[in-house]
């Protein structure tokens, strides 16, 4: 009876946009950003790649690298 | 000394015009000197939305150019204590005035007035880069469709790098029981994305169509938007207001049917 919602959609493709626009970046690029940040910081810390989060915000990265987010 | 409001969306036909109409319209009925400017440059509209059309003989660029004193150009609105609309010009473009003109106008107003709105063109040309030359704040207005949201939150980026850092969301034109259906992005979705503080969220509403048609405002009438846009001036001067449950206004079944979804959504993630 309930059929899949096209919000979940719309947020997703919203998600995609945003994070593009504001690094002025082809969509590809956030997975180039994501391996290149891992494999810099895997050099310092202690990371697994099932944890390890890139969220680009309007001014600021956030990565978060620990199991649950904080 | 005043504060300059500046009313933007980037995207077209998201409902600044209107927001700017109703909140100018609501801050002088909570007893506040307002003026309020149409920076659209060639595309007049806020005088319609008013409907203030017939009453206009100066305009914002004549102001500007010094073809008339700012007290030639400003209308009345007769309908509101201390309301004034400062008109854009219908023959002119964008580059009939400059940042620079722009600034040193609303400088002058905040003298006089509490509350100086201006409604901004669509875009991120030379009309937006007027019309944010002299704000100290802005209200961003979109629609929960992906384009509209999308070019707040470019906007939101400009005014960000343009030392414009007190903003505010309006979320227009959001059908609840589509919400529940799952087939409108909800208040708090458009919110997490943007992520920046929402100051109103105004239903989709007959109303406003009808206001618009008429050339009034939908302010202070018995109606969700009326409501909402009333409780969003009293934020803007400063008075903690709780914000209205849309969803109230759906009916017994709808109300169910969501609680229902909700239950199954939680279920299956």
């Amino acid at each position: 009876m309930l059929r899949s919602s096209s919000v979940s959609v719309a947020k997703n493709r919203l998600k995609t946009l945003v994070t593009s626009d504001r690094v002025c970046c082809a969509p590809c690029d956030y997975d180039k950003i994501c391996r290149e940040l891992y494999s810099s910081l895997s050099k310092y810390i202690e990371l697994t790649e099932e944890a390890f989060k890139v969220d680009i915000c309007r001014n600021y990265i956030r990565i978060t690298f620990a199991g649950d987010e904080t | 000394m005043g504060e300059v409001i500046v009313i933007t969306s980037g995207k077209g036909g998201v409902g600044k015009t209107t927001t700017t109409a109703n909140i100018g319209a609501g801050l002088s009925q909570l007893d506040k000197k307002v003026i309020v400017i149409d920076t659209d440059l060639g595309l007049r509209n806020l005088d319609v939305v008013m409907g203030l059309e017939n009453q206009i003989v100066y305009n914002l660029v004549d102001v500007v150019e010094g073809t008339c004193r700012l007290r030639q150009a400003l209308i009345r609105d007769k309908r509101y204590e201390n309301l004034y609309l400062l008109p854009s010009a219908q023959t002119r473009d964008k580059t009939a005035i400059s940042p620079g003109q722009m600034k040193k106008l609303t400088s002058e107003l905040k003298e006089e007035f509490d509350y100086i709105l201006l409604d901004c063109p669509a875009g991120i040309e030379q009309g937006f880069q007027n019309a944010i030359a002299g704000a100290d704040k802005a209200i961003i207005v979109t629609t929960p469709e992906v384009s509209a949201i999308r070019d707040a939150d470019r906007i939101i980026g400009l005014l960000e790098s343009n030392q414009i850092k007190n903003l505010s969301l309006i979320v227009n034109r959001i059908r609840m029981d589509m919400v529940k259906k799952g087939d409108m992005m909800s208040i708090d979705d458009v919110t997490e994305i943007l992520s920046i503080p929402l100051i109103g969220a105004i239903p989709d509403d007959e109303q406003v169509v009808i206001g618009t048609n008429q050339g009034e405002p939908v302010i202070g009438l018995d109606s969700m938007a009326g409501r909402v846009y009333l409780n969003i001036c009293k934020r803007i001067i400063g008075t903690d207001v709780p914000f209205i449950d849309l969803s109230s206004s759906l009916g017994f079944f709808a109300r169910l049917t969501a609680a229902f979804r909700k239950n199954q959504e939680a279920r299956t993630c």
